[in-house]
């Protein structure tokens, strides 16, 4: 009900995007718009966990990490399988790791979660930067032996950059549609009844462990494929990129752009990306880009705690006239949990508990 | 090989650790104060700090500007900050939950990291303060009046914090709040003295043991920023409430961490240990507790 009329414009504005971007920009601009639509998967998973569950988890950064690690190291390894399926791989142990690390949360909430993914993280870039990304040597971490240094190899139908902006476009497309079917699912309407009150949801025969870990597990898959990606974006991971900095920025931002909307991680893609890179244009530092993430951090948090996404959207219906029945929002607003849009009133049962 | 290191080596890094546990611990008791009085886990702490110590070092020692001021600047700035999130920006979130309150200043913090990233790129590597070239030897390692300082601070610290919440009436309503701030408000605690207390003290300790840390360890942005993560597992030893432990928890990770480097093999997780105390002990605590539901926990 109403699936083709969100599926059917995304695919042609996804399509459009995939013709039109390559068609209009040079290779540093195409390169930073591949590399935040590969961003937004990341959020993507983040914004499920604080959108539908209320869950903050700070590791997500480090997840897509472990992805790309994964999905290197086999790429290099002359594993002749296809670069997809590395990729796919990588997601699925980033998965596995995501599910470990949501396990606390069936125990934990809230402040304590938010703290021992933080560790989670920490953990990550200690390990990280003791290891290295594979380089194309031999051993476990892949850096031994004198070779020389070899970049993650794209798919061989993605050599090009126009071509791997829309592999990635494509990849990310596929991701975005899982999780929209996902929540017009029953796992939807169980993740919204478990947002408005776990007690209720357990009465009602909701299996409150299981719907808890399976998002977890998502959120790691999808990070897990942004890393695969992000690795053959950009050749050569540097360590660097992966500090505490960067997970908590990917949650602010997720945040900021609007978790309860689908769309506010393709906002907070473009923000974590593509900003940086027009402030870098324009000659203004890249810390300037820092101060703006954490003040829209705290602008969402105060006075608009559905995002920007969110904005855009109650603009949208104004507009519009049209009551709050957008897309996203059917599935936390699914019949079961009943009532009015997600967005607002899972903003009043935070405040309540 | 581990069994090349001496009994000097250890004790050598005994020193070091105690330092580096000194500031952790500080640092960590200016989250727990704050933290019990206004329910806010103040992840700006860490940057409040780096902005203290970068201005001291690069606009006042760099710059042959008198160090006094440089000292009441610092002082000053810390204080400012502390006080303007939880004048301004911290109430506008009282009523949400710990999580979001606690990301809120997060989000300070990152504002404040890149205003610091932007401002002083890396010029001074190391704050020197005068103490540091007063030297004493203690069993055959060197000693400077700065390391001391921080262990004799940080005990100080936790004993005057102490004595301050027990003894005086603002202590007082400090811990009423920590108790349960509805009630306390409701039969006149004066909510707004006891959190600006509050924030006075967090910003006075982060902007002490940002110089320290300075002077001790790095004195770069981040470094001094992400000094908040050592700290919140410090705290969490303290369950986020007692100073004592609190105190002692800092001291532990600080000398876990110095001593690994004497260990070659496993010196490059060594900053593993601050993250598998943190974690481990918040995952300890919540064994007991069976499947929860909304409310059952703070």
């Amino acid at each position: 009900m109403g699936g083709a009329r969100t599926v059917v414009p995304a695919v042609v504005v996804m399509a459009v995007l995939g013709w039109l971007v390559p068609a209009v920009f040079g290779s540093f601009w195409l390169k930073t718009f591949t590399a935040a639509v590969i961003y937004a998967l990341a959020s993507l998973g983040v914004g499920l966990l604080y959108g539908r569950l209320g869950l903050v988890s700070l590791a997500n950064f480090a997840l897509r990490g472990v992805g790309a690690w994964v999905s290197l190291r086999l790429s290099l390894l002359e594993n002749h399988l296809p670069i997809v399926v590395n990729i796919l791989i990588g997601g699925v142990v980033a998965a596995v790791i995501g599910t470990l690390v949501g396990l606390p949360a069936l125990r934990l909430r809230g402040l304590y979660l938010a703290l021992v993914t933080l560790m989670g993280a920490g953990a990550f870039f200690v390990v990280i930067n003791a290891i290295g990304f594979p380089e194309g040597g031999t051993g476990f971490s892949g850096r031994e032996g004198t070779e020389a240094l070899r970049n993650a190899p794209r798919p061989e139908f993605a050599q090009s950059d126009p071509a791997f902006f829309r592999f990635s476009l494509l990849v990310v497309g596929l991701g975005f549609l899982l999780v929209w079917a996902l929540l017009q699912s029953k796992s939807g309407r169980a993740w919204a009844m478990i947002r408005r009150s776990e007690a209720v949801a357990f009465s009602a025969g909701v299996n409150v462990t299981l719907y808890k870990t399976f998002a977890f597990t998502l959120a790691g898959f999808l990070a897990g494929v942004a890393g695969g990606l992000f690795a053959a974006n950009v050749g050569r991971p540097g360590t660097g990129d992966f500090g505490a900095a960067a997970s908590i920025l990917l949650f602010a931002l997720t945040m900021s752009a609007g978790s309860y909307h689908l769309i506010g991680a393709v906002l907070a893609g473009v923000l974590a990306r593509v900003l940086p890179a027009l402030f870098s244009e324009w000659g203004i530092p890249a810390d300037v880009a820092n101060m703006v993430f954490g003040f829209l951090l705290m602008v969402s948090l105060t006075a608009a705690p559905e995002g920007a996404a969110g904005e855009v959207h109650r603009l949208w219906e104004r507009i519009t006239g049209k009551r709050p029945s957008g897309p996203d929002d059917a599935g936390s607003g699914g019949s079961i949990a009943g009532g009015a849009g997600a967005g607002g009133s899972s903003a009043s049962v935070e405040a309540a508990s | 090989m581990i069994f090349a290191v001496t009994g000097q080596d250890l004790l050598t890094f005994l020193v070091t650790g105690l330092t580096l546990g000194g500031i952790y611990s500080l640092s960590a008791l200016g989250l727990v104060v704050v933290y019990r009085a206004t329910g806010v886990l103040n992840f700006a702490q860490g940057a409040i700090g780096a902005v203290a110590a970068l201005t001291l070092a690069n606009e006042f020692l760099e710059k042959d500007r008198p160090a006094i001021l440089g000292y009441l600047a610092a002082i000053v700035i810390a204080l400012g900050l502390s006080l303007f999130y939880g004048l301004v920006i911290a109430p506008r979130l009282a009523h949400r939950d710990p999580v979001v309150r606690a990301m809120g200043a997060l989000g300070f913090g990152l504002s404040i990291l890149g205003f610091a990233g932007w401002r002083w790129t890396a010029r001074v590597q190391k704050l020197s303060l005068p103490t540091d070239d007063v030297r004493f030897r203690i069993a055959d390692v060197n000693v400077t009046l700065t390391r001391t300082i921080v262990v004799v601070l940080a005990v100080l610290v936790t004993v005057a914090i102490t004595a301050f919440l027990t003894r005086t009436r603002v202590g007082l309503s400090m811990r009423a709040l920590a108790n349960d701030r509805e009630l306390s408000s409701m039969i006149g605690v004066d909510v707004r003295r006891a959190e600006t207390t509050a924030w006075l003290l967090g910003g006075a300790i982060a902007g002490v043991s940002g110089v320290l840390f300075g002077a001790t360890k790095q004195l770069d942005a981040a470094s001094l920023t992400f000094l908040v993560i050592p700290a919140i597992a410090a705290a969490v030893v303290g369950q986020l409430r007692s100073l004592w432990w609190t105190l002692a928890g800092g001291m532990l990770i600080g000398v876990i961490e110095s001593e690994l480097t004497n260990f070659r093999s496993i010196s490059p997780y060594k900053d593993l240990t601050q993250l598998a105390v943190g974690a481990g002990v918040i995952l300890l605590l919540q064994r007991s507790r069976s499947v929860s539901f909304e409310g059952a926990q703070r």
